[in-house]
């Protein structure tokens, strides 16, 4: 998008013009190859369904070098070429940013880009647990819930409210599990309600109706939550804090807390409410793949999400678990709501710019896919940490935080708008 | 008389009695008993703002299928390029040399002016010129203002035109999800890009008859809000016009196919991607007109109008009033921007004070979920329904009698 470039269109690189000119090569050969290529393919009537795609980031990636060869000798595309083509994309971006602003702290300082990559990994660790909720209620229902956000929203509501106002002093692990019932439970009875009716016929054109009424939920309980909690920020105490120690013992550590840091290596350093988020994530995304995996349940909500008809010959309700995968999906936005209460201060709006930020991971990850939904999320933490962090203009790019997810959305849905492991549309 | 010409009279005295409203406004000293103050003729022309998106809203989702969440974006879009260019260009008679001065024909230019910084005294270039570079006497005027509203139109089109054309080839969620992110992405950078869209402080305009104007034979200063209430009026009068011609022809048909079978319309010879790019095109620039109209009429304009409240509330109107019928979407919106307003006022039983101005929202909230649920054509569709079945039974008694 046009606004989303706009942070780098105006900022005090030093050789801004170096920039610029690769990211219009870019722009110019991707085209080219993005347009020229399915024609050539088609023409020695060749298969053409990566072709698109394809000749986009080979074109990219070398110019006219790569091009050439590739339409006079017409390979097959691969995953593996066209992995390594974007490989080289991404280096030659990275080498244009380099020359063009040698001074900046990603280029200058090799410890600030370690840390500003293990601080992206961290957060997207969080954003894949909950894009992987909606993907999860989008393979089962094959529907998109626009209420995502709400339930992340509320999860970190409860979990602040649980700890902070009802029960002071409470653990916080009181306050996790009082957030993964109340969004199963909002999840469950808003389904029965709503959504169970989809499956049966009885209302026409189910897609239209699911996303309004989804929208309709996040409207509703968006100003539910500010009725009830006021529009006042708050944010929780963190959750554990670490003890302070060092390992080993002397200076030159390989770990060393602080309650509220933990360092690694002397050169990562991530705050400790990411740090125990992050963690929380990784042990709920393990049980999330056992239950899915090791479980009669799992495996029959796999099954209908795979063949529904096959599935319910087999003995499985579909019907059940439809309510059971959106609660479920409910339940891990508002898990990950709940372990980023003590990282972000929380509004009732909170819930808006998380919910787009799933859109783009889930759009990324191919939709329904749970592995890309992980995936993407690792890549929006990563691209939004090196957004921040590279950006000259610091204030400016704050507020384009969900800009740089935009730009990978329309990316994605210019240039192969099923995804990484999407299925085919 | 037939069912046709009773919904065309009924219109008819529904525009009549628009039109006649403002004869009953304070302004006009009232008719009789009836008399309108100010406020209430705010109401309505923000009423009428709601029921142009809203009707143009369920064009796009409820005649074509195409769920756009960017409505409110394209809004803005319209407002914002009014806003601009009010801000940044003017037309001299003489060259500024120190703005950028285009030419034009018959010793006018078009000088487009700096962005100033934020923070500092700084005065934009004209307001040098005026003292350095211009000769005294030389004109500095404002682009017109109906021309940048027109403006605003082109550039609702043709963003609604690019979005649409990347959004618009793949399935329907794909589109909500984009205009989902497209209005908070906007949203952002009107937010940050002070020194060009003054960013949360807002963007002033200038009124939307600058120097009054004469209806009538009566004279109205800028702040009457009668000559505003005609305009809006009236776009909305031609809005209706133009979105009743479009339904009713092989465009309306079109779509309408395309919402209930893609794969079907698309085998019929429907050039499907055209026709969804095109009501998204049209809807779009309507709704940036409404935007830009409404900018003007209001004096400011804050990127808060993109929060996702507008949306919702937008999409409430056209759900509850009707979302598959265009005259419904717009009395829904016309209702609920008049009972929102009622329900504005705080409720205190005993200690307990009740915040209506957040809970009247939540109230909406679950009326349209309940009505997708169990009144999916809005809850004007009962009546409408009774009004299209009466006079069946008698036909039929008639016609039994007859036969025998």
């Amino acid at each position: 998008m046009a606004c989303g470039s706009l942070p780098f269109a105006r900022n005090r690189m030093e050789h801004a013009a170096i920039f610029g000119w690769a990211l219009l090569w870019f722009a110019f050969w991707g085209v080219v190859g993005g347009v020229i290529t399915p024609q050539i393919y088609a023409r020695k009537d060749l298969e053409i369904s990566q072709a698109s795609f394809g000749g986009a980031v080979i074109g990219a990636a070398l110019g006219p070098f790569s091009l050439l060869p590739l339409w006079i000798a017409t390979p097959k595309i691969d995953n593996r070429m066209i992995g390594v083509a974007g490989a080289l994309v991404v280096g030659i971006f990275i080498t244009a940013f380099a020359l063009a602003d040698p001074d900046n702290l990603c280029v200058a300082n090799g410890e600030f880009v370690i840390s500003q990559l293990a601080n992206g990994i961290v957060i997207g660790i969080i954003y894949g647990l909950m894009a992987l909720g909606l993907t999860l209620i989008f393979s089962i229902l094959g529907v998109v819930s626009f209420a995502h956000g709400e339930f992340y929203m509320i999860g970190g509501m409860v979990t602040y409210f649980m700890t902070a106002e009802w029960l002071p002093g409470a653990p916080p692990i009181v306050g996790i599990l009082a957030s993964c019932v109340v969004t199963f439970s909002i999840g469950y009875i808003f389904e029965r309600i709503f959504l169970r009716p989809l499956g049966s016929g009885q209302i026409e054109r189910p897609g239209e109706y699911a996303i309004l009424v989804t929208f309709g939920l996040a409207f509703f309980l968006q100003y539910f939550t500010q009725a009830l909690a006021s529009a006042n920020p708050v944010k929780a105490q963190r959750f554990f804090p670490f003890p302070r120690t060092e390992i080993p013992l002397d200076s030159g550590s390989l770990l060393r807390t602080t309650p509220g840091n933990i360092t690694i290596l002397d050169t990562i350093s991530i705050p400790n409410p990411r740090f125990t988020a992050a963690l929380l994530a990784l042990i709920m995304l393990a049980a999330l793949l056992w239950f899915l995996y090791h479980t009669w349940t799992g495996k029959a909500l796999r099954a209908v999400s795979q063949d529904r008809q096959a599935a319910a010959v087999a003995g499985i309700n579909p019907n059940s678990m439809n309510t059971l995968a959106f609660s479920l999906g409910a339940m891990l936005a508002g898990l990950s709501g709940a372990s980023l209460v003590q990282v972000f201060s929380w509004l009732p709006q909170v819930g808006i710019p998380a919910a787009a930020r799933s859109f783009v991971i889930i759009v990324l990850g191919g939709m329904g896919s749970l592995p890309g939904a992980f995936l993407g999320g690792l890549v929006v933490g990563i691209v939004e940490a090196a957004g921040t962090g590279c950006v000259p203009d610091a204030t400016r790019a704050a507020a384009y935080i969900p800009a740089y997810g935009m730009v990978i959305l329309t990316l994605v849905l210019l240039l192969k708008p099923t995804g990484l492991f999407g299925r085919e549309l | 008389m037939s069912r046709a010409v009773l919904y065309r009279v009924a219109g008819l005295v529904a525009v009549v009695i628009l039109l006649a409203l403002p004869l009953a406004s304070a302004e006009l000293d009232g008719l009789g008993p009836l008399v309108f103050n100010s406020y209430f003729m705010h109401l309505a022309i923000t009423a009428f703002f709601y029921a142009i998106l809203a009707s143009s809203w369920s064009l796009l989702a409820g005649y074509a299928g195409q769920f756009s969440f960017g409505h409110m974006a394209f809004m803005a879009i319209g407002g914002y390029t009014t806003g601009l260019i009010g801000k940044f260009i003017r037309f001299t008679t003489a060259p500024t040399e120190l703005c950028a001065d285009i030419p034009l024909p018959g010793n006018w230019w078009l000088v487009i002016l700096n962005a100033r910084r934020v923070g500092t005294i700084d005065e934009t270039c004209i307001d040098m010129a005026k003292t350095q570079t211009l000769p005294s006497g030389a004109l500095i005027i404002f682009p017109p203002v109906w021309a940048s509203i027109a403006m605003g139109l082109v550039m609702g089109a043709t963003f609604g035109l690019l979005v649409g054309w990347l959004v618009l080839r793949l399935r329907s969620a794909y589109l909500a999800l984009f205009t989902i992110g497209f209005s908070e992405i906007l949203r952002a950078a009107l937010s940050a890009e002070i020194p060009i869209t003054e960013g949360q402080s807002g963007l002033e305009l200038l009124p939307l008859f600058p120097s009054g104007i004469n209806l009538f034979g009566q004279t109205f200063s800028d702040t009457s809000k009668i000559p505003p209430y005609y305009a809006m009026l009236l776009l909305f009068l031609l809005v209706m016009l133009l979105m009743t011609w479009l339904a009713s022809s092989r465009f309306g048909l079109f779509i309408r196919a395309i919402r209930e079978d893609e794969e079907a319309a698309a085998a019929l010879g429907v050039n499907i991607v055209r026709y969804k790019v095109l009501v998204f095109v049209i809807t779009s620039a309507l709704a940036a007109a409404a935007g830009a109209l409404q900018a003007h009429y209001i004096g400011i304009i804050t990127p808060n109008i993109l929060i996702i409240l507008q949306m919702s509330l937008v999409i409430a109107m056209a759900v509850i009033g009707g979302l598959e019928n265009i005259y419904a979407a717009s009395v829904g919106a016309l209702v609920i921007t008049f009972a929102l307003e009622l329900l504005r006022t705080n409720i205190a039983i005993g200690p307990i004070r009740i915040d209506m101005s957040l809970w009247r929202l939540v109230f909406f909230g679950l009326l349209l979920m309940l009505t997708l649920r169990f009144q999916r054509n809005g809850l004007l569709f009962p009546l409408l329904e009774r009004l299209n079945r009466a006079g069946i039974a008698e036909e039929t008694v008639a016609m039994r009698d007859a036969s025998n």
